[in-house]
């Protein structure tokens, strides 16, 4: 068999190419250094929380929460090292903070079996909530010079790629490795694919659910330590904003089936290069914010409906209330 | 003589090819109570679900009152005069017995009181003591059946189809059913009802037709029958004829007690039963549909979800043994290979080597923190050549392979846990023929290898093939035990038929 294989993999990749090809030569200033690097340093953010959502969507679950879990625990550690406290203390708070986050959207799906979506849309309103009231004195929160032993996270780079970009392929190599190496990796897809039949045949399921929310959780954590470091401060509104979506868009796009057990960080890679390469060139076109809107709904509705019918569910494993 | 008010002429249904009933002449006369009779898998449900047009014919000939028909949904059959009440009542719970009864039929301005007075002097027309206005919710499994039947009789069915109407009726509410029944029939309706209660169908039924691996077998009035007839033309296979071979000549010794059960129960499906499982020797278990042979298995397995356990004791090797997930199960040694593999079995969008990697690494745990793509593809290569699994390629994924070979891989899966003792239910389901001769002797295999196994199966002959012990379970308990000698098909279905 000669013929390549049309796997949503491939087109969106193919997407990716023409539509790069026809904003070099259309738009002004696109190809240029300058721009290439500001594309990859505006997507380094969204392709790392990429990872944390593909981990969860991959074991057929969504996580909902995850852009509370990038605000709220940087946030912290840079209120706290404002305030005074010592650097150790406010990670070790956030860490903490980070892994309850986990631990509990863990178990509510697992063990509580509430569906992943409605747990995560909860809980991520709770944990924003919690941050506005207990922990922030500002929308914004400054980084303080006490926390520039931090700021290789975001700030300079490495043989002039930024160091965003180089957490991001950081990132991607760590969970490629757990996802493709390890036996709990493993057991994500065998969930994802068939949790009944990974149940009966004696896989730990519920533990292994409650590690993706947790590792979902670190993820979007260290998502948001980077762009702390990377524009100096924690803009914590940012949970109100769209971000979200360009991360379901990211995962969904790049080919990781909503059904589960299917792709992985390949897809993410390839998923934010082309949401990265058309939010960049809406915005030299001076595309308003809700032109953007209006395309990346449109885009994710096309991805959402071309899964479906690429990946179709199985409508006897398929359960009522989950994605 | 007018024509039969539902008639079926060498009616054949095929899934995937395989004839689930096959040339079957069926005639039901206007007011007459006919029975249906038949093991499970026997085709009885095909039948009835062909006539209520839940699905179609594959060829043959459907008649209602002479003239030739074909329902392509259950509709259209309403439209013909044909009702089914399905076995899992298909009412709306939250809604009010008035409600369901018009549920479909509502005027554009729906008035309620309009439908509640209609729908109590259609209730008392029938003598039904149901209040329209209470939610469905709250009605006893009687009542919602009663509600099923009036829906039936007021769109107008001239034949209503029961499938296992009184498997979840109480004594009383029985007989207040056959009362029901008895005055549809005055009133000139005619009743198809299937049934494993075979004093029922002797008691109520005016003819009884026997159904057996699909085909018909007879049909005759019901004073021509008495028990022993039915069971006999129920199990009289001619057994050289069946796929399963000779039965046993001699039977394994038991060996070490595996498994104990002592007085298990659970819910309404598991009533008190115990058992022994020994090894290096199979044990068949037989039951009808609702035996609770699949949850006492699963609850030992601890496959069973959500915890209805009401007490007992399970012994595993003399130890008490309490398992709420499988997977300390399986590291014990036990391996539940499911009755359904598409919902319980293999990994679709895994390879076969991957599916079978997935059950050693659920086995050894912590011992295998990383993956190893050698290890798979060798465990792999193992068992498809010891099962003789046959695909195209190495990479071909599960969910493209026949049944069989499908079934062969959720064996594998289990079996390469090395565990002390197999659980297959319904091993042979769904499973083209050549497979299900290799399943068989992989069975064996495993029992003289000295491993502890119990088939389930609803398929006599299986079970009179494999077993060296047969046990026979009935609304939720082991109530009898043969050695295979002394086993025959009629014992059996005697014990197993309430």
């Amino acid at each position: 068999m000669k013929r390549p294989r049309l796997t949503q993999q491939n087109i969106v990749f193919a997407i990716f190419v023409a539509l790069f090809a026809v904003f070099s030569i259309f738009l002004r200033g696109f190809l240029s250094a300058d721009n290439m690097l500001t594309l990859l340093q505006n997507v380094a953010v969204l392709g790392i929380l990429g990872l944390g959502m593909a981990v969860v969507v991959i074991g057929r679950g969504i996580d909902i929460s995850l852009i509370a879990s990038l605000a709220v625990p940087p946030g912290l550690v840079l209120e706290m090292v404002q305030s005074g406290h010592s650097l150790p203390a406010a990670l070790g708070a956030a860490l903490a903070l980070t892994l309850a986050f986990g631990l509990i959207n863990g178990w509510l799906v697992a063990y509580a079996e509430v569906p992943s979506l409605f747990t995560t849309l909860a809980s991520g309103l709770f944990l924003a909530g919690l941050g506005q009231v207990a922990f922030f004195q500002l929308d914004v929160v400054q980084w303080s010079p006490a926390l520039d032993r931090l700021a290789w996270l975001g700030q300079g780079g490495l043989a002039g790629i930024p160091t965003p970009v180089l957490m991001f392929a950081l990132a991607s190599a760590a969970v490629a490795l757990f996802l493709r190496t390890t036996r709990l990796g493993g057991f994500i897809y065998a969930i994802g694919d068939n949790p009944y039949g990974a149940r009966v045949t004696g896989i730990p399921t519920r533990p292994v659910i409650v590690l993706q929310y947790v590792l979902a959780a670190l993820i979007g954590a260290f998502a948001g330590m980077v762009m702390a470091a990377s524009v100096n401060s924690m803009p914590t509104r940012i949970f109100n904003s769209t971000l979200i979506y360009d991360v379901i868009l990211v995962v969904v796009l790049g080919g990781i089936g909503l059904s589960g057990g299917r792709g992985g960080v390949v897809n993410v890679v390839i998923g934010t290069l082309l949401i990265g390469t058309m939010l960049n060139g809406m915005t030299i076109l001076d595309v308003s914010y809700s032109g953007q809107n209006l395309v990346k709904g449109l885009v994710l509705l096309v991805a959402i409906l071309t899964d479906s019918f690429v990946n179709p569910r199985n409508e006897e494993t398929a359960q009522q209330g989950d994605i | 003589m007018t024509a039969p008010i539902l008639e079926l002429r060498q009616a054949t249904k095929k899934y995937a090819g395989v004839p689930a009933i096959e040339n079957i002449d069926f005639a039901l006369e206007r007011a007459e109570i006919h029975a249906l009779v038949g093991e499970n898998g026997a085709g009885k449900s095909t039948l009835t679900k062909v006539m209520a047009g839940v699905v179609a014919l594959s060829s043959g000939k459907m008649l209602v009152e002479g003239r030739e028909v074909e329902p392509r949904t259950p509709l259209e059959a309403r439209h013909l005069g044909i009702a089914m009440v399905f076995q899992e009542n298909s009412l709306v719970p939250t809604m009010t017995v008035a409600q369901n009864l018009f549920l479909g039929q509502e005027k554009f301005y729906n008035r309620l009181r309009g439908i509640y007075i209609a729908a109590q002097q259609f209730l008392q027309s029938l003598n039904f003591d149901v209040a329209p206005t209470t939610t469905v919710s709250l009605l006893g499994a009687a009542k919602k059946q009663m509600v099923e039947i009036a829906r039936a009789v007021l769109h107008n069915a001239k034949v209503i189809i029961f499938d296992e109407p009184t498997a979840s009726l109480t004594p009383e509410e029985k007989k207040y059913f056959f009362d029901l029944v008895l005055e549809l029939k005055r009133r000139g309706v005619s009743i198809i009802f299937i049934s494993h209660a075979l004093e029922e169908a002797l008691q109520i039924s005016d003819r009884i037709t026997v159904l057996r691996d699909g085909k018909h077998v007879v049909t005759d009035a019901t004073r021509s029958f008495d028990r022993a007839r039915i069971v006999q033309a129920m199990v009289g296979r001619d057994l050289s004829q069946t796929l399963y071979g000779r039965r046993k000549q001699s039977t394994r010794p038991p060996g070490q007690r595996v498994l104990s059960v002592q007085n298990l129960r659970m819910a309404a499906l598991v009533k008190n039963t115990s058992l022994s499982i020994f090894a290096g020797q199979i044990t068949g278990v037989f039951g009808l549909v609702g035996a609770g042979r699949t949850e006492t298995f699963k609850v030992v397995a601890g496959v069973m979800k959500r915890d209805f356990f009401h007490g007992g004791e399970v012994l595993l090797h003399g130890q008490r043994v309490r398992y709420l997930v499988p997977a300390p199960a399986v590291r014990d040694g036990i391996a539940y290979v499911t009755e359904d593999r598409k919902v319980e079995g293999f990994f679709e969008t895994m390879s076969i080597a991957r599916n079978i990697y997935m059950g050693l690494l659920a086995k050894l745990g912590r011992k295998r923190p990383l993956l190893s793509q050698r290890e798979a593809e060798a465990v792999g290569e193992t068992w498809v050549k010891r099962l003789n699994v046959r695909a195209i390629g190495k990479e071909v994924k599960v969910v493209e392979l026949s049944g069989g070979n499908q079934q062969k891989v959720v064996i594998a899966k289990s079996l390469v846990q090395e565990p002390e003792l197999v659980i297959f239910d319904e091993p042979t389901r769904g499973v083209d023929v050549g497979a299900i001769a290799e399943i068989h002797q992989l069975i064996n295999r495993l029992a003289d290898e000295g491993k502890a196994v119990v088939v389930i199966s609803s398929y006599l002959p299986e079970i009179m093939a494999l077993s060296d012990r047969v046990l026979v379970a009935r609304q939720g308990k082991v109530v009898e035990e043969f050695s295979a000698l002394e086993a025959t098909e009629e014992k059996i279905m005697y014990a197993a038929i309430h």
